[in-house]
């Protein structure tokens, strides 16, 4: 720990009292990385506060310290959003869980950052709407987190992602000072803030308050399972559903190597031997999603669907979606670490990277499973590892970032929806010129000049990864595939 | 008009970028981007150069399979909309004057119509844009694909910035497939209290409407008939739906059947073509008018018809997509002095203040002063756009004076 930082202690005590902070190694030891596993820093200290204005309180201290500060919601994050790169204090925003208002007449809630995701929607639930974005995280993510990453998830298909659903957020800047960008009015005055706010990953400040648009909820849905047996036919078939018009509200891919696993944690019921199901869910008016769903089945068929399964029930419905959403925690009995991937193409390019992945997989001599937004082109291929095993995270990344290369080659982004973090930093380059970089930088530099808030993330700095301790210089898998 | 040596019209996004260059770094003088100059008010700037953007409307790419468009934007919207139409796809953002009004101009105004209920604005469908800032630096950010979220998103800080942060150039957008059909239905009420309590039933409504447009007549001819104590022209709902046939069909029947127990005076259905005039006097209100001055304001869906009723008993004609709480108004005719409509306007600006809400003018006689009421609450959001100004065009070359910083 450094000197300034072991200064910050009692003085933080002070801002959080006896209960609002972390600095015992062992205790630290749970905010070291995120969801994304392979690289890891414990910060110096982690405070929880309670309100905005400890918030900036503590924002104010780390200023006059100069001590690097970072936000962090639940941690689910997957590209290393919240890695404390060169310590400093973490500010988590978990016991700011207050829903503080719902206006279902102007269609609005007002929530604090670290409520999770689906809390909101489970509050809701007599009022006939919801908040619609659903990562698959949703029952443990917070809203504050959705907002850094502009989370997405299965529904965003059809009902965007995060940004679509935030009226306006409450900031602490990094400079310590509050601001209000946006609100529950639409079409504000001034510049679109909230919307530059959104994925800024926590390098533009800390949210400290959202307002998000409330969605009516759908009357009806069908579920449907397309069983196929290669993952070419399930991806000509997405592609023919979208060609005719058609936009469900989800459509997710999940692979044979996913389904084993799926079906050994959740006795669904899924066919082992087959090469690929879809997931396709419309929603809508019961009028309607009847013959939508019939289009649907009869466009898999023409596909190659070895069969289509529907949702009789509710319970089966949400059955398959708990199968879908807890896909990744499927994967603890397949090997002991993996680390996912984030990389879009344009949804008629799904086929070559998925015949990509496979042959990469092999190449490296890795097992990789896919389980994905299909329908928005957003790949997720999870590549199964050993993290005690050297080599093998050597091969991990190495696979990683051909499997990102070739998005990029597709003509599609590295990160749909987890964020660039630290994970994907070094192809911040590839994806855009100096120029967009450096109009990217000065932007941040308005808001972030000394870079102390969230240092590290979203941008790479010139001639390299960031600060000495960033871990793509110091990991030693890292440094092998480099 | 500006003499031609004011006006520099780019038929390539390279030459833009040069002439950007060159500006910055020799004369300096200030630039106003324009599209097809159907939403743009007047920059108070001498010796400045209108640049045109008409001629950069090229398609880049058009994967239709993919539901993704890049086009150059000086794009006309009604040639967009043709081109997407012959692939059964759409943007679905009213936009007046379409023959006329360019893409980039549709972004740079956050320009927005009866559909945003239901399918959102345009910020919600520009993945990926390319900009000449005021040093002639061409940038871009996003991308190709429909679902990214690398970098700064400034594709939503681009819209809506009035043409003050970089010159739009370039563009790629998400589609929606064409609708099977679409429909409106019409009702009329005796008040706007009456309205806004179907409104209020219409939060629960079986239906899913796209359209929750209200019209408010001018006050006037508002006012209730001696003998009949009825209005002759009373506030309108207008609630639109798309989709499939049976869908439309079922929707309009369901909502006549829900809004029954208020009483509407009349009500009418359109369907398909028999709405298109009704969609078109929608999607031109806006320019619908011999007023000089129309304006915008935001505010609380729940206090659209609050505000209506102001409106109308002011004399102006007005608009709300009271889904959103947006509303565009005329003033009468008779109001030609800017003293007059501010003080017209006045009350409808403390209103719009006490709720958090925002009032700016989309079009009133060169010359005038800018009015622009926003609530307290936007005041550091402001400053900090100032800084953003600032630091993206630090000559303030850029449609110098057009966006307001600061409350009135």
């Amino acid at each position: 720990m450094t000197q300034s930082a072991t200064n910050l202690i009692p003085r933080l005590r002070d801002i959080v009292g006896d209960d609002g902070l972390l600095f015992n190694r062992e205790e630290l030891l749970v905010y070291e990385c995120d969801g994304y596993t392979v690289e890891k820093k414990v910060p110096d200290v982690v405070v929880f506060p309670t309100s905005t204005e400890q918030v900036v309180a503590v924002v104010r201290l780390c200023n006059e310290l100069n001590v690097p500060f970072i936000p962090r919601g639940a941690g689910t994050s997957l590209a290393g959003g919240t890695l404390p790169i060169g310590g400093g204090v973490m500010i988590t925003l978990t016991r700011m869980k207050r829903i503080l208002e719902v206006n279902v007449r102007d269609r609005y809630a007002v929530v604090e950052p670290g409520l999770v995701n689906v809390h909101l929607t489970n509050h809701l639930k007599e009022t006939g709407y919801h908040y619609a974005p659903d990562p698959s995280s949703q029952g443990a993510c917070t809203i504050g987190g959705n907002v850094a990453t502009n989370s997405g998830g299965p529904h965003t298909l059809k009902y965007g992602v995060t940004v679509n659903h935030v009226l306006g957020v409450e900031a602490v800047l990094p400079d310590g000072s509050v601001v209000q960008f946006g609100g529950p009015c639409e079409d504000g005055p001034g510049f679109d803030l909230t919307g530059l706010f959104v994925g800024s990953e926590g390098t533009f400040g800390i949210c400290t308050k959202v307002w998000v648009r409330l969605t009516r909820n759908p009357e009806s849905y069908r579920t449907l399972l397309g069983v196929f047996e290669t993952v070419t036919a399930a991806t000509q078939a997405i592609s023919a559903i979208i060609g005719a018009g058609i936009v469900p509200a989800a459509l997710e891919m999940m692979d044979q190597g996913i389904i084993g696993a799926l079906e050994a944690a959740f006795h669904f019921g899924f066919p082992l031997d087959a090469g690929a199901v879809l997931l396709i869910e419309v929603d809508g008016l019961e009028v309607a999603v009847e013959e939508e769903a019939v289009r649907i089945e009869a466009i898999c068929l023409e596909n190659g669907a070895r069969e289509v399964r529907r949702a009789r029930t509710q319970k089966e419905r949400l059955l398959l979606w708990k199968c879908r959403k807890q896909a990744f925690g499927a994967i603890g009995r397949l090997s002991p670490s993996y680390c996912t991937q984030d990389g879009v193409v344009p949804r008629t390019k799904l086929p070559q990277i998925l015949e990509f992945i496979t042959d990469c997989g092999r190449r490296h001599d890795l097992k990789i499973v896919n389980v994905f937004h299909a329908g928005d082109g957003n790949i997720h291929p999870i590549l199964l590892f050993d993290e005690r095993n050297e080599d093998q995270v050597r091969r991990v990344l190495l696979a990683s970032d051909e499997i990102l290369s070739k998005c990029l080659d597709l003509g599609g982004s590295v990160t749909g929806e987890h964020g660039i973090g630290v994970e994907k930093i070094s192809f911040m380059d590839k994806l855009f010129a100096p120029e967009d970089l450096a109009v990217m930088k000065s932007i941040r530099d308005v808001f972030n000049p000394d870079n102390r808030c969230s240092p590290g993330k979203m941008l790479p700095t010139a001639g390299g990864c960031g600060t000495e301790d960033h871990p793509h210089k110091n990991h030693p898998g890292r440094r092998a595939a480099m | 008009m500006p003499d031609s040596q004011s006006v520099f019209q780019p038929a390539t996004q390279d030459d833009l970028a040069q002439f950007v260059t060159e500006n910055a770094t020799n004369a300096r003088r200030c630039l106003l981007p324009i599209g097809g100059g159907t939403a743009c008010r007047d920059a108070a700037t001498d010796d400045a150069i209108e640049v045109r953007l008409d001629k950069l409307n090229r398609v880049i790419d058009y994967p239709a399979r993919d539901m993704t468009i890049t086009v150059e934007a000086g794009i006309r919207m009604a040639e967009l909309a043709k081109i997407l139409a012959a692939e059964n796809q759409r943007l679905p953002i009213d936009v007046p004057h379409a023959e006329q009004a360019t893409l980039g101009g549709v972004i740079a105004t956050n320009w927005s119509g009866s559909r945003r209920f239901g399918c959102g604005t345009i910020r919600d469908y520009v993945i990926g844009i390319s900009a000449i800032d005021a040093s002639g630096k061409r940038f871009s950010a996003g991308g190709r694909v429909v679902k990214n979220v690398a970098g700064y998103d400034l594709c939503k800080l681009l819209v809506g910035s009035r043409g003050t942060l970089a010159i739009i150039s370039q563009v790629t957008l998400k589609l929606r497939p064409m609708a099977e059909t679409s429909a409106l239905v019409t009702l009329t009420f005796d008040s706007l209290c009456q309205v806004d309590a179907v409104l209020n039933r219409l939060l629960t409504s079986a239906t899913r409407p796209m359209v929750l447009d209200v019209l408010g007549r001018m006050g006037t001819l508002a006012r209730p008939n001696e003998e009949t104590g009825r209005s002759a022209h009373p506030p309108q709902l207008i609630v639109g739906f798309e989709g499939a046939s049976r869908e439309t069909d079922w929707q309009i029947e369901t909502l006549l059947a829900e809004c029954r127990p208020f009483e509407p005076r009349t009500t009418g259905s359109f369907v398909g073509a028999a709405a298109e005039p009704l969609w078109s006097m929608l999607r031109d209100f806006s320019i619908g008018s011999k007023s000089s001055v129309t304006f915008k304001a935001s505010l609380p869906p729940s206090r659209t018809c609050e505000f209506l009723r102001l409106a109308t008993e002011t004399g102006i004609v007005a608009q709300a997509h009271a889904g959103n709480g947006i509303v565009n108004g005329h003033l009468p005719d008779r109001v030609s002095k800017a003293e007059q409509a501010f003080a017209a306007i006045k009350p409808l600006g403390d209103l719009v203040r006490s709720c958090g809400g925002h009032l700016s003018l989309l079009r009133a006689p060169s010359g005038w002063p800018a009015l622009d009421v926003a609530a307290d609450s936007w005041a550091e959001s402001l400053a900090w756009a100032q800084r953003l100004k600032r630091q993206l065009d630090p000559h303030n070359l850029l449609n110098p004076g057009v966006m307001a910083f600061g409350p009135a």
